[in-house]
C-alpha cells in the first residue's frame, strides 16, 4: 500500500510540485525568519561579548526596574572607585544623543538605528571603539571628533574635514581627526557614531563635571563578582555596580529588543503563509482524491481496506509534506540571506560569517510543515476512505453532502468568529489580540465554508459580461464545481481581506487625524526634531523664545514610569502656556494641576481608581512617590496620565522636550511665524518647524509607508493564493482534457482555449477578492468602530484603494492563468480525445 | 437547395493520396496507413469497414486534419491540408467540417442547444434559424434544447452531436463509431438521421464502423487491412458486408 503511495507522488510530478509550492513557501517563510534573527543575535552577541570582554564590572547610576533611562553622577565618585581594593584601572565616559550633518545640511540618520555620541575612553580594554592603524587617531582636545567608518565613507566625510554635529547645545562644527570602529565593525548597525574628547563630550551632552558610567578593569587575581560587590560597598545609594558580563548582556538585550519586531512581524507573516498554504493544500488533495476516485474504488474492490486507502493518501501527504518542508527550510535560508543583503544595502550592517542555523529552525520548519500538510489532508484522506468500491464502475462521482449542512455549519462558525471578534475588541486587556486574531482566522474558515453556496451565482454574475463561447464556458467551468472554486478564492480571499482590512484601517486613522488636529491642537506651529532619540533641548526652546512673531510656546514632556508597578506614559505640559495650544479637556484647570496627576478618566474607570486618591508612581531616578489624583481629562492623543512640567522635570532632569507648539503673535501669518522659528532655530538643523498641514501631510506619509509597507509583505499571502489559483487550474485542465480536445476538434483556437482558461481563473480570483473585501470591510468597520474611544473617530471607505485591490486579484487571476491556459491551448488534440 | 448539393455527385468532397502514417520507429514500427488513395464524392454517405487496428480511425483523423500524414496528401474540397498551419486548420475543421466521435462529444457545462450551435458560437456567427429548426426537427431534439448532456440519454446525447455536426452545413462529415456505444434501438435512430442527412440536404459523410448493420445505412462500404484499402462494395448490406469481414479475419 505505502509503495502504492509512494509512487503515485511520483506518478504525478506536476501535482507534487504545486502542492509542495504552497508548503514550501509558509516553512521557508518560518525558517527564514529563524535563521534570520538567530544569526543577528548570535553575530552581535559575539560582537558585544568581543568589545566588552576587558570590562570587569560596571559603575551605573540605579535605574528603576520599570525603566531603563539613564542619569549620570559626580565626578568625585571616580576617585572612591579607583581607590577600592582590586581595581587595576577604571575609565569614565559620558554619552548622548549626536546629530551628524552632511555636508548639504541634512541630518544623517536618526530615524531608525541611534545617532549615538560618547567621550573617548583611552584605555583599550575598557572601550568599545578603537581606531585603526591608517584612520587616523583619538580626539585629544575640544573641537575634534572621530566619526565611524561607515558614515564617513557614506558621506564624504573624511579626515580633515570639517563636519558639523548638533547636540542639545546646537550645532557646533568639528574637525575630523580619525575614524573609528565599534570592535571589529565599520558601525554598530547603522548607527552613526561621534566620539569626542572627555571634557568637551560632558559639555556638549550638558553633564559637566558628571560621568553618566564608569567601566572597571580588575588586578590579576580578583574575580568579577568580588570586584562588583566590593564596589558595591563603597557605592552611595542611587549607584550600582554590576559585573562586565550583566552589563553588556543588559546592553544587547536593549540592543537586540528593537528586532523583536522584526522577529515578530515576519512571523505574523510566516502563519499568514501557512495559513492561506492550508487551504490550498486541502483544495489540490481534494481535487486529487476526486480525479482518482475510480483508481481508489478500483483498489477497494479488490480489497483494500477504507483505513488501507485513507492511509495510503495520508502517506502520499507525508511524502508531499516531507519533500516540501525540507525544501522550504532550504529555501528558508536563502531568504535569510537575502533578507540579510537587502538589510546591509539599506545601512543596517551586519558583522560578517557565517549563517546561524539551529537545530531548532530545521525542527520547527519540519514540524510546521508536516503538521499543515497532515491536517489538511486528513478531510481529503476521509473522503478517499469512503469512495464506494462501485465508483470504480460508474462515472459519476459521489453525491454532495447537502448544502443545508454546510450552511448551518458555516454559519454556525461565522457567528462563533463573530462572537470571539466582538469580544476582543471590547476586552481591554492582553487577551484582545488574542481573542481577535482567534476570531479574525475561524472568520475565514466558516466563510469558506459558507462560500461555495454562492460560488454559483456569483460566478454567473461575475462570467456575464464576458462575451463570446470563451466566456460562457468560463462562467460554466467556474461554476459547475463550487467547491473547487470556492477552496481556491478562499485563498485569495484571506491576502485581500488582509490588505482591504490595512486600507480601511489607514484611511479611518488618516480622516481621524486631520478631526484630531483640528479639535484638540488649537496651535500654529508645532517643532519636533526629526531626530528619533533627540527633541526640543532646553537651548533650542530659548531660542525659540525668543522669536517676536511667536506668541505662546508651550512644551512637551514625554517620560516613562510605572504606576503602581504597571510601565507608562507620562505626558507633562505646562499649565501656564498650555491653554492655547492644546485641549485635553480636562475637569479642573490646568493651574490647579501642581503636584498632582491627571488620569485619562477611562483609564480612571478601567482600574477603579478615584479622584482624591494617591497613586505610587515610581521615576527613572528610582524615587517612588505618592501622587494625587487631582482630575480627569478626555483626550486620547498622548499618554493616560497628564502631569505639569514642574513635576516632570524634577525627576526628568535636563530632559528634552519632545514637541513643542506655538501660536502666532497678532499680526503675523503662519508662513512668516515659520520662518522666524526656523531662522531662530539655524543652530539646530535637524529640529523641523511645522504648521498644522505640514503636520497632517507629514502623517499621512508616515501611514502610506506603513501601509505600504504592510500591503507589500501581505502581497505574500496574495502570491500564494495565486500559486493556489494556478494549482487547481492546472489540475482542472488536466481533468478536462478530452472537453479541450473536443473544443479543439470542433474549431476553437488555441487563442480562445487560453481566453477561455484565463476568464475562469479571474472569475475565481474575483470572487476571491470580492470575499476578501467583504470581510475586510466588515474586520475595519468592527476594529475601527471598537476603537472610537481611543480617538479613531471617522470610519473611511478607501473606494480607490479597494478598487485597485479587485484589480491586482484579476491581475493575478491573468497571471495564474498563463501555465495553465498554455497547457490547454498547445493540447495535441488527438491525445485529448483519446485521454481516458 | 439542399437538392442542388445532391446533384453534384461527382465533385470531390475529400479525397487523399498514397496516404502513409507511421507510428513509432524502429521495431516499434506500425504503418498505420500504408499508401491509402481513396476520393469521397459530394452527396454520399461512405462507411469505412475493416478489423480494429486496420488503421481506419487513423485515416478518419488524417482527413478531417486532426492528425498530418507522414506520406501523401489530403483536401477537403480543393484545399491541401498539408500546407496548411494550425490556425487555418481549426478554421476548416469549424467551418467546412463536422465531427461525431463515439462518446465524449458534448461540453457538459453547455445546454443541448449550445452544444449544437457550438461551432458557430466559437466561431461568434449568426446561426441560420431555419436550418437549425430543420436539423433539431430531423433529429426530434427539439424538447430536449435546453437539458444538459447529463439529462440527456446516450442516444439523445449522440444526435446533439450529430446536430452540431450538421449546423454549419460543412462540406463533409466524419463519423468515427458514432453508434458503437448505443443500443440497437438508439444505434438505429442515429443511423437513420444520418442517413436522412445525406438524402435530404445531401450532407456528405464519412463513417467509420465495424457493425455491418451500421454499415448498411451507407452508399458505399470501403475495407481496409493493414493500412491499406482493400476492397469497396456499392449499397453494402449486412449480409455481404459480414461475408466480406470474414474474408478479412475480423
Ligand atoms: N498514437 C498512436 N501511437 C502509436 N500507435 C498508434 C497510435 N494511434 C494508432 N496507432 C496504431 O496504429 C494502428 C492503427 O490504429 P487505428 O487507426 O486506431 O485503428 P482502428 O481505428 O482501425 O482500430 C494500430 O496498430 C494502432 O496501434
Ligand atoms: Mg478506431
Amino acid at each position: 500500500m505505502i509503495r502504492t503511495a509512494i509512487k503515485g507522488v511520483f506518478a504525478h510530478k506536476l501535482r507534487l510540485t504545486l502542492t509542495a509550492v504552497a508548503i514550501v513557501m509558509g516553512v521557508a517563510f518560518v525558517a527564514g525568519t529563524f535563521v534570520l534573527t538567530d544569526t543577528i543575535n548570535s553575530r552581535f552577541s559575539t560582537l558585544f561579548d568581543d568589545v566588552y570582554a576587558g570590562v570587569d564590572a560596571t559603575v551605573r547610576p540605579e535605574s528603576s526596574s520599570m525603566t531603563n533611562q539613564s542619569g549620570s553622577f559626580e565626578v568625585e565618585l571616580a576617585r572612591t572607585i579607583a581607590s577600592v581594593e582590586g581595581v587595576d584601572r577604571i575609565a569614565t565616559g559620558v554619552g548622548g544623543v549626536a546629530q551628524i550633518i552632511a555636508p548639504n545640511g541634512d541630518p544623517i540618520g536618526g530615524q531608525g538605528p541611534p545617532t549615538i555620541g560618547s567621550s573617548w575612553v583611552d584605555v583599550p580594554a575598557l572601550t568599545a571603539f578603537r581606531v585603526d592603524e591608517g584612520n587616523g587617531r583619538a580626539p585629544v582636545a575640544a573641537g575634534e571628533v572621530a566619526i565611524d567608518v561607515s558614515t564617513s565613507n557614506a558621506n564624504d566625510l573624511s579626515i580633515g574635514a570639517e563636519v558639523k554635529i548638533e547636540t542639545a547645545a546646537g550645532a557646533e562644527t568639528f574637525e575630523i581627526v580619525g575614524l573609528v570602529s565599534f570592535g571589529s565593525e565599520d558601525n554598530l548597525a547603522g548607527a552613526t557614531i561621534s566620539v569626542f574628547e572627555l571634557s568637551e563630550a560632558q559639555r556638549l551632552f550638558g553633564l559637566e563635571g558628571r560621568y553618566s558610567q564608569i567601566d572597571v578593569l580588575a588586578v590579576d587575581g580578583v574575580d568579577p563578582e568580588t570586584l562588583t560587590a566590593r564596589l558595591q560597598q563603597a557605592l552611595p545609594s542611587g549607584i550600582e555596580a554590576v559585573t562586565g558580563s550583566q552589563q553588556t548582556q543588559e546592553q544587547f538585550e536593549q540592543f537586540t529588543e528593537g528586532l523583536g519586531f522584526l522577529n515578530t512581524a515576519l512571523l505574523a507573516f510566516a502563519a499568514v503563509a501557512v495559513f492561506v498554504g492550508a487551504f490550498i493544500i486541502q483544495n489540490t488533495f481534494r481535487i486529487v482524491v476526486a480525479q482518482r476516485t475510480k483508481e481508489l474504488a478500483l483498489l477497494r474492490a479488490v480489497g483494500a481496506s477504507r483505513r488501507q486507502v485513507m492511509a495510503m493518501v495520508l502517506t502520499e501527504a507525508l511524502a508531499v509534506g516531507t519533500f516540501a518542508s525540507a525544501l522550504g527550510v532550504l529555501v528558508g535560508i536563502g531568504f535569510a540571506k537575502l533578507l540579510k543583503v537587502g538589510m546591509d544595502a539599506m545601512g543596517f550592517g551586519m558583522p560578517d560569517g557565517p549563517l546561524t542555523i539551529a537545530l531548532r529552525t530545521v525542527v520547527v520548519g519540519m514540524m510546521v510543515g508536516l503538521t499543515v500538510t497532515m491536517f489538511s489532508s486528513l478531510l481529503p484522506a476521509r473522503k478517499a476512505s469512503r469512495i464506494a468500491p462501485v465508483a470504480a464502475m460508474r462515472d459519476t462521482p459521489a453525491a454532495r453532502r447537502s448544502l443545508k449542512t454546510r450552511a448551518l455549519a458555516g454559519t454556525g462558525i461565522v457567528l462563533a468568529a463573530a462572537a470571539a471578534l466582538l469580544l476582543g475588541l471590547a476586552t481591554d486587556n492582553g487577551n484582545a489580540l488574542m481573542l481577535v486574531a482567534f476570531g479574525s482566522l475561524t472568520g475565514f474558515i466558516g466563510i469558506s465554508v459558507l462560500a461555495p453556496l454562492f460560488a454559483r451565482p456569483i460566478a454567473n454574475l461575475l462570467g456575464k459580461p464576458l462575451p463570446g463561447i470563451a466566456g460562457r464556458l468560463a462562467r460554466g467551468n467556474t461554476a459547475r464545481q463550487p467547491r473547487r472554486t470556492a477552496a481556491t478564492a478562499s485563498a485569495l480571499m484571506i491576502g485581500i481581506a488582509l490588505v482591504a482590512f490595512v486600507s480601511i484601517f489607514g484611511a479611518s486613522i488618516k480622516a481621524s487625524v486631520g478631526d484630531t488636529l483640528d479639535g484638540a491642537f488649537p496651535a500654529d506651529l508645532s517643532i519636533r526634531s526629526s531626530n528619533f532619540y533627540a527633541g526640543v533641548s532646553p537651548a533650542a526652546m530659548d531660542q525659540l523664545l525668543n522669536v517676536d512673531e511667536l506668541d505662546t510656546v508651550s512644551e512637551f514632556f514625554f517620560g516613562e514610569v510605572s504606576v503602581e508597578g504597571n510601565r507608562a506614559m507620562v505626558v507633562a505640559v505646562d499649565p501656564a502656556t498650555v491653554d492655547a495650544v492644546y485641549r485635553p479637556d480636562a475637569s479642573i484647570p490646568m493651574d490647579d494641576v501642581g503636584e498632582g496627576v491627571l488620569v485619562r478618566s477611562d483609564k480612571l474607570e478601567v482600574s477603579g481608581w478615584a479622584v482624591g486618591q494617591l497613586l505610587t508612581i515610581e521615576y527613572p531616578s528610582a524615587q517612588t512617590i505618592p501622587t494625587e489624583i487631582v482630575g480627569t481629562f478626555e483626550n486620547q492623543n498622548f499618554a493616560e496620565y497628564l502631569i505639569t512640567t514642574s513635576t516632570y522635570s524634577e525627576h526628568f532632569p535636563g530632559q528634552s522636550a519632545v514637541m513643542v507648539f506655538a501660536t502666532l503673535a497678532d499680526g503675523f501669518d503662519v508662513a512668516e511665524g515659520q520662518a522666524a522659528a526656523e531662522n531662530a532655530l539655524t543652530d539646530f538643523p535637524s529640529i523641523d518647524v511645522n504648521t498644522q498641514s505640514d503636520e497632517i501631510a507629514e502623517s499621512e506619509a508616515q501611514i502610506d509607508q506603513l501601509l505600504g509597507l504592510f500591503s507589500a509583505l501581505l502581497g505574500l499571502a496574495v502570491i500564494i493564493a495565486v500559486i493556489g489559483i494556478a494549482n487547481t487550474l492546472a489540475l482542472s485542465v488536466v481533468e478536462r482534457t478530452r472537453e479541450i480536445g473536443l473544443l479543439r476538434a470542433v474549431g476553437m483556437g488555441r487563442r480562445q482555449v487560453r481566453r477561455m482558461v484565463r476568464w475562469e481563473s479571474i472569475i475565481t480570483a474575483l470572487f476571491g477578492a470580492l470575499l476578501g473585501v467583504a470581510v475586510g470591510v466588515v474586520l475595519g468597520w468592527a476594529t475601527v468602530a471598537s476603537l472610537a474611544e481611543d480617538g479613531l473617530g471617522t470610519f473611511a471607505l478607501p473606494g480607490v484603494q479597494l478598487v485597485v485591490w479587485l484589480l491586482v486579484a484579476a491581475l493575478a487571476g491573468v497571471i495564474a492563468a498563463i501555465g495553465p491556459a498554455r497547457k490547454a491551448s498547445r493540447m495535441r488534440i488527438l491525445e485529448a480525445i483519446a485521454y481516458e | 437547395m439542399a437538392l442542388a448539393l445532391a446533384t453534384e455527385r461527382n465533385v470531390s468532397a475529400a479525397r487523399i493520396e498514397d496516404a502513409v502514417k507511421i507510428y513509432g520507429t524502429g521495431d516499434t514500427e506500425v504503418r498505420a496507413l500504408d499508401g491509402v488513395s481513396v476520393e469521397f464524392k459530394t452527396g454520399l454517405f461512405t462507411a469505412i469497414m475493416g478489423p480494429s487496428g486496420s488503421g481506419k480511425s487513423t485515416l478518419l483523423h488524417t482527413l478531417a486534419g486532426l492528425d498530418n500524414l507522414d506520406g501523401g496528401s489530403v483536401y477537403i474540397g480543393d484545399t491541401e491540408l498539408g500546407s496548411l498551419n494550425d490556425r487555418h486548420l481549426t478554421e476548416l475543421r469549424r467551418e467546412r467540417v463536422g465531427f461525431i466521435f463515439q462518446a465524449f462529444n458534448l461540453i457538459p457545462t453547455l445546454t443541448a442547444e449550445e452544444n449544437i450551435l457550438l461551432p458557430l458560437l466559437i466561431a461568434g456567427d449568426r446561426p441560420d434559424q431555419e436550418w437549425f429548426d430543420l436539423v433539431v426537427d430531423t433529429v426530434g431534439l427539439k424538447d430536449r434544447l435546453h437539458h444538459r448532456p447529463t439529462e440527456l440519454s446516450g442516444g439523445q446525447q449522440q444526435r446533439v452531436a450529430a446536430a452540431r455536426a450538421l449546423v454549419s452545413r460543412p462540406e463533409i462529415v466524419f463519423a468515427d463509431e458514432p453508434s458503437g456505444n448505443l443500443d440497437s434501438k438508439a444505434g438505429s435512430e442515429l443511423l437513420e438521421f444520418m442517413r436522412r442527412a445525406v438524402d435530404e440536404f445531401g450532407q456528405t459523410i464519412v463513417m467509420v464502423t465495424h457493425d455491418p448493420v451500421a454499415a448498411s445505412y451507407a452508399d458505399r462500404a470501403l475495407f481496409l487491412a493493414d493500412g491499406k484499402v482493400v476492397d469497396h462494395m456499392w449499397s453494402p448490406t449486412a449480409a455481404s458486408v459480414l461475408e466480406r469481414m470474414k474474408t478479412l479475419g475480423a
